[in-house]
């Protein structure tokens, strides 16, 4: 088992390398002369010799291989470089953004299990009954929502008409609920999908029977029996949702006005200003495959064949 | 013709409402020109604003542009779109699946590697990466949303191919001495389309919420084309005065994508089994009841 | 030895229903069982067997609706007509399960001590540490060696004979007064199958419980069981003591199978005593006897009405033949 974790925590390095090597790859491709664009934004570019010395600055002439180390070296210390568009250093405000939408995505991420599997058991308890069609019909819904149109229903209905919840702003629990429901709506509905079809699943299987010849009840069977099946499905399905949150995250925060890592993005997208985009994309990566390599190990710990397959 | 029956046959056993919906969206939006009441940039600003009237049927937005007439064309601009980026993507995702399930070995490895890679980035981030180094822009958008959508079309082509290629015929073709381009072109590629439309039928919701997405952001479709989240997002400022500017585009939306989502359920092996009926159970009983009971053991 | 049978099966009628057909897989069928008594029903895969055991009992698959006619008393209870709450109290606690693949019938993802020590707590009413104990007896009792480390290992761990022990632990578990063991050994290797059964026989009589043996392998009940009851499409064609009915089968059907089984006295190459044509699929009830056209003895008279289990001369032996109670056929 020791043997499967070391060879995945190096698949784990090898990916990030490669994420590492793309998003740096991903500016230098740009179209059109990085330094030219630098001095444009800086309003400068009619100063003659200008767009030399901003060459200089940001290492162009320096071989590729050169500039990737130079790069990865200060990615790794934190050290983003500077925003062209502000001025600022890019890792000045990272730490706290990345608590914003921290918070954001653990907060739905949770939200959204507890929904799923609330969905998904009352379906599979009453299989075709009120609670099963109810639970599938919002699940459709809640997966054909865009998640704009959720955080827009959500602003609309509990903030300006009924007053329950704040929609703008990161102050405090208060202001967590509606951007965690909204968050919250896809994920739910594709998990609780997950959740009803594999308790179904499960539930056709043959020991099954042997449950049932046991003197068990439906519902005694399927928490004991059929629950622990699901769980290696489940987890990845979440792992999946997790990461697809963090691209949610991008419509979210500006609706609530969040200054999250996804704002941050947005911005740098709008403004075109590679450095914050380079950085927001990386941090995207590592969490990617962070995440993933979380969800198998996880899987490992609760999937006892595969367990077996390698100790 | 036998292809236009087995599609047929298809349809009949897939959901109505989910393929009238889907066919209403695809009408409005082949005919939008036609079908739409008013211009939909004739701004005016005297009628900003206004609730359903005889004049607007749903109403005007803040610059007074009649909103039935934008929603129509929206409808339009998200058919052409969506249909744009699942075109160029499918094409590019059958091209490397079909290259890859056909020669196999390192070419096949590598491909497969970058389609996981692919598939594991939502293509959200993807698109607004694209978007961020090269600029916003209606091609630009469709390339970048393409760029995120061929992994899973390269996937299912390359899984078709395969199990193409390890036909017994197929093998009996090159041994007779069939060239490779006929192989490709004969057998190769006419399975895998069928396989890989009928996925991208199923996932259309998603790409034009992906559109819709991206249009929200000011990243996607530009004014004054009307598109259903570039409606919402110019509405929001207005939410309190105005909200059904921000529900209508909203709606639209949400009931294509909804339409498509079913369709996509059905085609997809839906793995709960269908339960009996009381109509299937009383005509069973019937049946069973018919049975005269024959004499039996002591 | 006890008096009264403590299963007593009357004139069984199953019929199943589903979205797309409706069958009857057992069509007026007798039996009993006593206590400390083994009843082998033999039967080909289809004919029946299988349902006749599980469909009273509640074990039928969900999305097959099953109506049940006639009268099956366990204990002096009747079971049918009983809500299916009411019959579950009986699974378990009174009558344990045997299935007939060991490699899918525990649950993967679930250590063995726990599917074991759960009948306990359940039927017992043991505390989750007494239970444990119990279950470490029980896998003692089915003749597992390092019982400690089986407990806590899963499924997939185990070989099928070890499997198949472990099903029977459980099926024991609740100490139940009948043992119903749908085809135990048929998944399993040779050498293990004769284990297996000689633990079963052994188990029964030392628990002195009753125990319905279900099989297609005629070498198995003349090992275990004392009665027998041979099914054909549905209906029973034979039944009665074992060595009775092994020894001079009467039924065309039995007499089939019987001659069928190879003999030590057969040359190498000769061809093998099948029975002519296949067995019927089941749907609606047969008109007649469902074996008439596979049937050497057939008459006009056997395809017009459905033969009745009549007693032999014998008194212990019933054959639902009309040739053969006629004494037509020579015996």
């Amino acid at each position: 088992m020791i043997h499967f974790i070391s060879k995945r925590l190096k698949h784990s390095l090898v990916l990030l390398f490669l994420a590492s090597v793309v998003c740096f790859m991903l500016v230098v491709s740009a179209p059109g002369n990085v330094a030219v664009l630098i001095a444009e934004l800086r309003g400068a570019v009619s100063v003659p010799g200008y767009v030399d010395q901003v060459a200089e600055e940001i290492g162009l002439n320096k071989p590729l291989l050169v500039r990737y180390v130079d790069w990865l070296g200060d990615a790794v210390r934190g050290d983003f470089g500077i925003s062209y568009r502000t001025g600022q250093e890019v890792n000045a405000d990272l730490p706290k953004r990345m608590l914003v939408t921290g918070t954001l995505v653990a907060g739905g991420g949770a939200l959204a299990t507890l929904i799923s599997l609330v969905l998904g058991f009352l379906g599979a308890l009453w299989p075709y009954k009120l609670p099963d069609r109810v639970s599938r019909g919002l699940a459709l819904v809640g997966a054909s929502t865009p998640t704009f149109f959720v955080g827009a229903l959500m602003i609309y209905g509990f903030s300006v008409t009924f007053q329950l919840f704040p929609s703008f702003g990161f102050e405090g629990p208060e202001s967590w609920i509606l951007p965690w429901l909204t968050v919250a709506v896809l994920p739910a509905a594709v998990l609780s999908r997950v959740v009803r079809v594999g308790l179904e699943e499960a539930m056709t299987s043959p020991f099954v029977l042997t449950a049932k010849s046991k003197g068990l009840g439906r519902t005694a069977i399927l928490f004991r029996d059929a629950l622990p099946n699901i769980t290696p499905v489940f987890i990845n399905a979440l792992g999946t949702q997790v990461g697809l949150m963090t691209a949610t995250a991008i419509i979210v925060e500006p609706l609530f006005a969040w200054q999250g890592l996804g704002d941050y993005f947005l911005n740098g997208v709008r403004f075109r200003d590679f450095m914050v985009v380079q950085a927001c994309l990386l941090i995207f990566l590592t969490f990617f495959i962070i995440v993933n390599l979380i969800v198998d190990l996880a899987v490992l710990l609760t999937d006892p064949r595969i367990r077996r397959q390698w100790s | 013709m036998e292809k236009l029956n087995s599609i047929l046959a298809r349809l009949k056993k897939m959901p109505r409402a989910a393929l009238i919906t889907i066919g209403l969206f695809v009408a409005l939006g082949t005919f939008a020109s036609w079908l739409a009441p008013q211009d939909p940039s004739a701004q005016n600003l005297l009628d900003a604003g206004l609730g359903p009237s005889a004049a607007h049927w749903l109403g005007t937005d803040h610059l007074g542009r009649d909103t039935l007439s934008r929603l129509i064309i929206a409808a339009n601009t998200s058919l052409v779109s969506v249909g744009s980026v699942l075109g160029i993507a499918m094409t590019i995702g059958i091209l490397m699946g079909t290259i890859a399930g056909y020669h196999r070995g390192w070419v096949d490895d590598l491909l497969m590697r970058v389609v996981d890679v692919g598939l594991s980035i939502p293509s959200l981030i993807i698109a607004l990466a694209v978007i961020g180094i090269v600029g916003p822009g209606y091609w630009t958008m469709v390339m970048a949303l393409a760029l995120a959508w061929w992994p899973m079309s390269g996937r299912i082509s390359r899984a078709v191919a395969v199990s193409i290629m390890s036909k017994p015929h197929i093998e009996a073709l090159r041994v007779l001495g069939a060239s490779p381009w006929r192989i490709y072109f004969g057998h190769l590629l006419p399975g895998t389309i069928g396989a890989v439309m009928v996925y991208a039928t199923a996932d259309a919701g998603t790409a034009a919420l992906a559109v819709a997405t991206l249009s929200f952001l000011g990243l996607g479709i530009q004014p004054p084309t009307p598109e259903w989240g570039q409606m919402l997002v110019d509405a929001l400022p207005y939410l309190e005065s105005d909200p059904r500017q921000v529900l209508l585009p909203g709606l639209a939306l949400t009931a294509a994508v909804i339409g498509f989502n079913t369709l996509g359920e059905s085609i997809a092996l839906n793995r709960i089994p269908k339960p009996l009926t009381r109509r299937m159970l009383a005509a069973r009983r019937l049946e069973a009841a018919g049975w005269a009971k024959e004499n039996s053991d002591a | 030895m006890h008096n009264e049978p403590l299963l007593t099966v009357s004139n069984l009628t199953v019929d199943l229903l589903t979205a797309k057909s409706a069958v009857r897989p057992v069509d007026g069928v007798s039996y009993s069982v006593r206590q400390g008594e083994c009843l082998a029903i033999v039967g080909e895969s289809g004919s029946g067997k299988t349902v006749m055991n599980f469909a009273p009992l509640g074990l039928m698959p969900t999305g097959v609706t099953t109506v049940l006619s006639g009268s099956v008393k366990f204990d002096g209870h009747e079971l049918i007509g009983r809500p299916e709450a009411e019959i579950r109290k009986f699974r378990g606690r009174s009558i344990g399960f045997i299935f007939q693949d060991p490699m899918s019938a525990l649950n993967p993802v679930r250590r063995i001590g726990r599917q074991i020590a759960e009948m306990a707590e359940l039927h017992l009413g043991m505390s989750p540490s007494a239970a444990e104990a119990r279950a470490l007896e029980l896998v003692k009792l089915v003749g597992i060696s390092d019982p400690a480390a089986r407990l806590r290992q899963y499924p997939h761990e185990l070989s099928g004979g070890l499997r198949q022990r472990i099903v029977i632990a459980i099926a024991l578990a609740g100490e139940p007064k009948l043992l119903i063991a749908d085809e135990p050994t048929t998944a399993l290797d040779v050498t293990v199958q004769a284990q297996i059964l000689r633990l079963l026989k052994d188990l029964q009589k030392r628990l002195d419980m009753a125990m319905v043996l279900i099989t297609h392998d005629m070498g198995v009940v003349a090992g275990a069981a004392d009665n027998i009851v041979v099914m054909y499409a549905a209906r029973a064609a034979e039944r009665g003591p074992v060595d009775k009915v092994l020894v001079s089968p009467r039924h065309p059907y039995t007499r089939g199978l019987i001659n069928a089984i190879p003999r030590r006295e057969d040359p190498i190459g000769s061809e093998f005593r099948g029975l002519p044509g296949v067995p019927p699929t089941l749907g609606a009830p047969f008109k007649g006897c469902a074996f008439a056209s596979r049937c050497g003895f057939a008459v006009a008279a056997c395809s017009a009405s459905r033969p009745p289990l009549v007693p032999t001369p014998d008194g212990s032996v019933f054959v639902a033949c009309p040739v053969v109670n006629q004494g037509k056929a020579a015996a």
